[in-house]
């Protein structure tokens, strides 16, 4: 298939979850996703069997904490977010599936049922950035020691490295 | 003695890792047997993860290249390639042809030599040290001209954003050719020796197998997925660098064993030659590089190349400054693995080793913190003082 009957696949396939859709460089597609919709709509890509998961990568979006200019008219804060990005692939054309989540709510789906490979995607991506997956089935460390500290997620932007070991 | 007949089968299980004698690198396995047989495995990785990731968004978007080309020190060049090309999507420039076509010049030597690193692993893995023994004196030849081109035999620091750091000379293209004369015969030789040779037949043919469906649903990558038919090359599906001007043909072979890894990654050793020599031959004139400003515009880029263990994934987010937002690093072997924890169950014991050497794993790709291992105990080093360490050792 060439590379526009592709995305024009992928567009049709995923339209009943669309919220939002953007082609970038001829070659990409971004699609956005409700929470809801995101094992369905992973479904449909699986059974269609169009391209293969390539990665899952996890986004922190803290909202930037600059302090409020005295005249200008009260806004209600935005809340820091995170979100995460499905990448598929088919040949050269790239579908990514975007998702994003408040750190107050900060829990996704797990896609493992109609892919079962996302299974060490999703134990990084809950490592790194602290998004809990739902229904993923292994939970075990993947990356970090054994020792690491619960609660503490490295590529989140608050991280900052962690206190040096007393030396004894 | 006696058996109770009506006991349950008994669960045993065999811990491999993180240190074992037959694998070079630290990765913890748990494979359960009954018997000889292996029903299940798991994998935990992660002991070389040093957390480059984190590392590159507190540097610049040039430091951040030399930082992700040391993610591995086996294909160095792929991730500065794959790299420098989003950091050129982002920036909306261009490298000029000669530049791309020396990026691909090193991208195939580099192939090369992992390629033949590979077969001295598997084979070393399947008890045949002879070969082992050959193919990693072969594959000196090619480090040699790695070194002579670039200044260096791992991380050879070819690219630069915009472009690449040296030119080939006519000197530079005779000693590739040279070497690629001496690499051609060598290596239809041992193509006829993994193909007919009885023991490494024994341990390679019908081992590992996996069909065509199993191989897309589980998403392999690279050789592992061409072996079982599987025509997935990055190369081929997107060209980028100067794969559009010097394609590269994709070998793919159906068995689907190990075997056919074997097959695949020799036949993809002939290709890289004639390439090799092509692009010497028709090294397009002109400018080896163009500026790319400190500052890239906000945006996104996702960059795939194939590396020689397949499709690597690159995702950068920049938010207009002079640093990397966000740099998602997505490596072959983690897709490959689920490939092995699959097809293991049902094989002997034995033949594990090999099965995790047939996706040609490399540990340093999977992990990306810096803990340095020493008699004192465990010490987690900060970057400053693993850059002074640095200084020190050096001064």
């Amino acid at each position: 298939m060439k590379l526009e009957e592709l995305l024009a696949t992928a567009e049709k396939i995923l339209a009943p979850w669309t919220v939002g859709l953007t082609r970038f460089e001829g070659r990409r597609l971004d699609v956005v996703l409700k929470r809801e919709g995101l094992v369905a709509a992973v479904a449909a890509l699986a059974d269609a069997r169009w391209g293969y998961l390539s990665a899952i990568t996890g986004l922190d979006l803290p909202w930037p904490k600059t302090p409020p200019k005295p005249e200008a008219p009260p806004t209600p804060p935005l809340e820091d977010q995170l979100e995460v990005l499905y990448h598929f692939v088919d040949g050269a054309a790239v579908v990514t599936l975007r998702l994003r989540v408040p750190y107050s709510d900060a829990r996704v789906p797990s896609i493992c049922g109609p892919v079962p490979t996302a299974t060490l995607y999703e134990r990084e991506l809950h490592e790194m950035f602290g998004i809990e997956v739902e229904g993923t089935p292994v939970t075990d460390r993947l990356l970090l020691p054994d020792d690491w500290p619960d609660g503490v997620y490295p590529l989140r932007k608050s991280f900052k490295g962690l206190e040096a070991p007393s030396r004894t | 003695m006696h058996t109770e007949p009506t006991a349950a089968p008994r669960k045993f299980v065999v811990p491999i890792g993180p240190q074992h004698p037959a694998l070079k690198e630290p990765g913890h396995f748990e494979i359960t047997v009954d018997g000889e047989i292996v029903t299940a495995a798991t994998a935990r990785l992660g002991y070389v993860h040093r957390g480059i990731e984190k590392g590159v968004e507190g540097e610049n978007w040039a430091q951040a290249m030399y930082m992700l080309e040391r993610i591995c020190g086996i294909c160095s060049h792929v991730h500065a390639t794959a790299y420098a090309l989003g950091v050129e999507q982002l920036a909306g420039v261009q490298a000029p042809p000669r530049a791309q076509a020396i990026r691909e010049l090193v991208a195939e030597l580099e192939r090369v030599h992992s390629h033949m690193l590979w077969l001295g692993v598997a084979a070393h893995e399947g008890g045949f040290d002879t070969l082992f023994m050959y193919s990693w004196r072969d594959r000196e030849i090619i480090m040699d001209v790695l070194e002579s081109l670039t200044g260096n035999r791992v991380n050879y620091s070819c690219n630069v954003l915009g472009g690449v750091k040296f030119d080939v000379d006519d000197a530079h293209a005779d000693e590739i050719r040279r070497a690629i004369d001496i690499l051609e015969p060598r290596t239809h030789h041992y193509l006829k020796v993994v193909t007919t040779e009885e023991t490494l037949i024994g341990r390679t043919r019908g081992v590992g197998k996996m069909t065509q469906d199993e191989a897309r649903r589980l998403g392999a990558v690279g050789p592992t997925a061409r072996a079982s038919g599987v025509p997935r090359d990055v190369r081929v599906d997107h060209p980028y660098a100067g794969y559009a001007d010097f394609p590269v043909k994709m070998v793919t072979h159906t068995a689907g064993d190990l075997e056919a890894k074997f097959i695949v990654r020799i036949e993809e050793l002939f290709e890289s030659y004639r390439v090799i020599r092509e692009i010497l031959d028709h090294l397009p004139p002109g400018d080896i590089a163009v500026k790319v400003k400190p500052r890239l515009p906000a945006g996104e880029a996702i960059s795939r190349v194939e590396a020689p263990r397949g499709e690597l994934f690159y995702y950068l987010r920049s938010t207009g400054s002079t640093n990397p937002d966000r740099c998602k690093v997505r490596t072959p072997s983690l897709c490959n693995w689920a490939s092995v924890l699959v097809t293991a169950p049902g094989h002997k014991l034995a033949d594990v080793p090999m099965l995790i050497a047939g996706i040609d794993p490399c540990f340093s790709c999977n992990d990306r913190l810096v803990t340095v291992r020493r008699r004192g105990g465990d010490e987690t080093w900060t970057w400053a003082r693993l850059r002074q360490y640095g200084i020190e050792y050096y001064r």
